[in-house]
């Protein structure tokens, strides 16, 4: 008897879909389609857009199929994929390049103070939460940030870190049930 | 990634998966989409397919075998062209019941030949352009 899919590893599915599985590849689409999505929302996408891009994405992580090694997890490599279409995108636009100060974000203060992820990046300036998204969402190192985006590189590491900044900050007024919590994992 | 930029619970908060509630309507259209460019994919493949066949039959069925003095003895020379003469009524009736009985491929002048297999070359040309330009 065949293991059902859900039983199955990322990698094993997508060694299938490289074979031209499309049930096998339909499960991890299943499996990560919310991650790739919330990343490219995380990104500053409005979410029709993060949905046409992650959907390219996924269409296009299937044509590639065979190229995916396992060395990374599945989901990494996607939102890998997604990222690069989403600056493609924006680059046409050239919207990356608008000036920090010309583009402070405004966002007000959370009055019960129950700050999560997304609502902390709205604080962020676009550059800011764009590379602070594709560092720390996408896993891209500084230096491919920097390629991608036509950036010097001590702008990207400006903007990540005053990105990263804005967010503790953002992040710090309830500890307790925000970082707090997560901490008690290990 | 420096050090005093590590931040692990910012790091986990990433790595949460947001709750999508439309996520089976987004996985179904992206099994929709590789459907479609599969059916397509199949199309392009099979159309691509027949004409090439349709090319190599006819040029196969207009081949000069014996005035080209390349086959050495007549009956040699006689047999084959006796089987192109089979093969040509053999494809023309499959064609007749396709409906395409007025294509004679016996017919078909090199010229005619030439602008078929160009046009088949620019639309395979065209697509892998187009493909290229989805993938840069």
């Amino acid at each position: 008897m065949t293991q059902p899919l859900v039983d199955r590893h990322d990698v094993e599915l997508a060694a299938l879909a490289a074979a031209g599985g499309r049930r096998e590849f339909g499960e991890l689409v299943r499996r990560h389609g919310s991650a790739v999505r919330g990343l490219l929302r995380r990104m500053g996408a409005q979410p029709s857009l993060a949905d046409d891009i992650a959907q390219d994405a996924f269409i296009q992580a299937f044509e590639r199929c065979a190229e995916f090694r396992g060395e990374g997890t599945f989901a990494a490599w996607v939102k890998r994929i997604a990222a690069r279409l989403y600056i493609k995108r924006i680059a046409k636009e050239a919207r990356y390049v608008a000036e920090i100060e010309n583009d402070e974000a405004s966002a007000a203060p959370d009055p019960a103070g129950l700050v999560d992820l997304d609502e902390a990046l709205k604080a962020l300036s676009e550059p800011e939460r764009l590379c602070v998204s594709l560092c720390h969402g996408a896993g891209m190192a500084h230096s491919e940030i920097a390629t991608a985006l036509n950036l010097p590189l001590g702008t990207v590491k400006s903007h990540v870190k005053r990105g990263l900044d804005k967010l503790r900050a953002r992040l710090q007024p309830e500890p307790a049930q925000t970082l707090g919590r997560t901490q008690h994992v290990g | 990634m420096s050090a005093d930029e590590f931040d692990p619970a910012i790091e986990r908060l990433f790595a949460r998966t947001p709750s999508m509630p439309d996520a089976p309507l987004f996985t179904a259209q992206v099994e929709q989409r590789l459907q479609k460019g599969s059916s397509l994919r199949a199309v392009a493949l099979g159309l691509a397919g027949v004409i090439g066949g349709v090319v190599a039959v006819s040029e196969l069925l207009t081949v000069n075998i014996a005035g080209e003095g390349v086959v050495a003895g007549d009956a040699l020379g006689e047999g084959m062209r006796s089987a192109s003469v089979n093969a040509q009524t053999a494809v023309q009736s499959g064609l007749d019941q396709f409906g395409l009985g007025t294509l004679e491929l016996g017919s078909m002048n090199g010229m005619q030949l030439f602008w078929i297999v160009a046009g088949a070359l620019i639309a395979v040309a065209a697509a892998g352009v187009v493909r290229l330009s989805q993938e840069v």
